[in-house]
């Protein structure tokens, strides 16, 4: 069993990781996907801090519904 | 000149917020009579056991209003866009 | 349109998420969530059924004028509750006390009770379906839109 301690230094950091992954990424599709691995983070962040109402808002809204509107744009360009 | 001047800046920006998270406050510590009112009467005077709810539609109604008029400014538009090109397109 | 065992896995989740919002949305008051919230979940189950099945398909029983008449219903359901409690002042819980969920638990932690809060459920359930179907119609209203485009390429 990890100590709560550690997972709050842990799980910023992979946070970080994460976001910086998204704008280091070629890829627009990998780097979505690397948008909603930090969403679910930051909803398990909010979990671990005590707010599991922003927590659900955070993982309902940012890891799905921001996802498939940035695929469905995404889509909808053509690569030159 | 101009890549010194935004060195510059931005080390003072990084200096202002390594100063503030070593300044921040402790959790909950200036202590306001506001919550904890609504902690010992949200049951009595709401009957909601979930607090946070009751703060988000019975002591602070008015900001879930602007929050649906924003959700519903939204979908009018998006729908309103995609509609006329969908059409066009045709 | 996807493959069969992604349509089929589809098919068997969308209705573990669809209970799950509406199980949210329903025990806001007593458990974390709320409107906003089951809104969210129900919304990201229509995306998964946007994504296997395809938008055309989905379109022929969902209808986007549809979703805004539900929209503008939970809106209006919203105000009007606002309004109920304009004898005292604005967003006033009248239903307090009532007989209409109007029990009041007891003070500290307690298991909970569905028939309490008074105004607040029926407020849960008129956001929930403003967000639920705001939410469904922008995803389906922008996924039609770019297939039109890629079958004029």
């Amino acid at each position: 069993m990890i100590e709560l301690g550690v997972l709050h230094i842990i799980i910023p950091i992979l946070i970080v990781v994460c976001a910086l992954l998204v704008a280091i990424f070629k890829d627009l599709i990998a780097a979505v996907i690397s948008l909603a691995a930090m969403s679910l983070l930051l909803a398990l962040e909010f979990y671990l801090l005590q707010a599991p109402d922003v927590a659900i808002a955070e993982a309902g809204v940012g890891a799905t519904i921001t996802v498939a509107i940035y695929i469905l744009a995404i889509r909808a360009t053509r690569r030159e | 000149m101009r890549k010194i001047a935004i060195a510059v800046s931005l080390s003072i920006f990084i200096a202002f917020l390594i100063a503030t998270a070593f300044l921040i406050h402790p959790f909950g510590y200036p202590p306001s009579e506001m919550d904890d009112y609504i902690i010992e009467n949200t049951q009595s005077e709401t009957g909601a056991n979930n607090a946070v709810t009751a703060v988000v539609f019975d002591y602070r109604g008015f900001d879930t209003l602007g929050e649906a008029t924003i959700l519903f400014t939204a979908v009018t538009g998006v729908v309103m866009l995609f509609r006329a090109k969908k059409k066009r397109e045709k | 349109m996807m493959s069969k065992i992604v349509r089929t896995m589809a098919s068997l989740l969308i209705l573990f998420a669809l209970i799950y919002g509406l199980y949210i949305i329903m025990h806001g008051h007593l458990t974390p969530g709320g409107g906003f919230q089951g809104g969210a979940v129900v919304a990201s189950g229509v995306a998964l059924l946007i994504v296997a099945f395809g938008s055309d398909n989905i379109h022929k029983s969902l209808k986007e004028h549809h979703l805004s008449i539900l929209e503008s219903s939970g809106a209006l359901i919203f105000i009007g509750l606002a309004f109920g409690g304009l004898a005292i002042v604005f967003f006033y819980n009248f239903l307090v006390g009532s007989s209409i969920f109007g029990h009041i638990p007891p003070s500290g932690p307690n298991t909970g009770d569905i028939w309490t809060a008074g105004v607040i459920p029926f407020m849960n359930i008129a956001v929930g379906l403003k967000v639920l179907a705001g939410l469904s119609a922008i995803l389906l209203v922008m996924a039609l839109a770019t297939t039109v485009m890629e079958v004029e390429e």
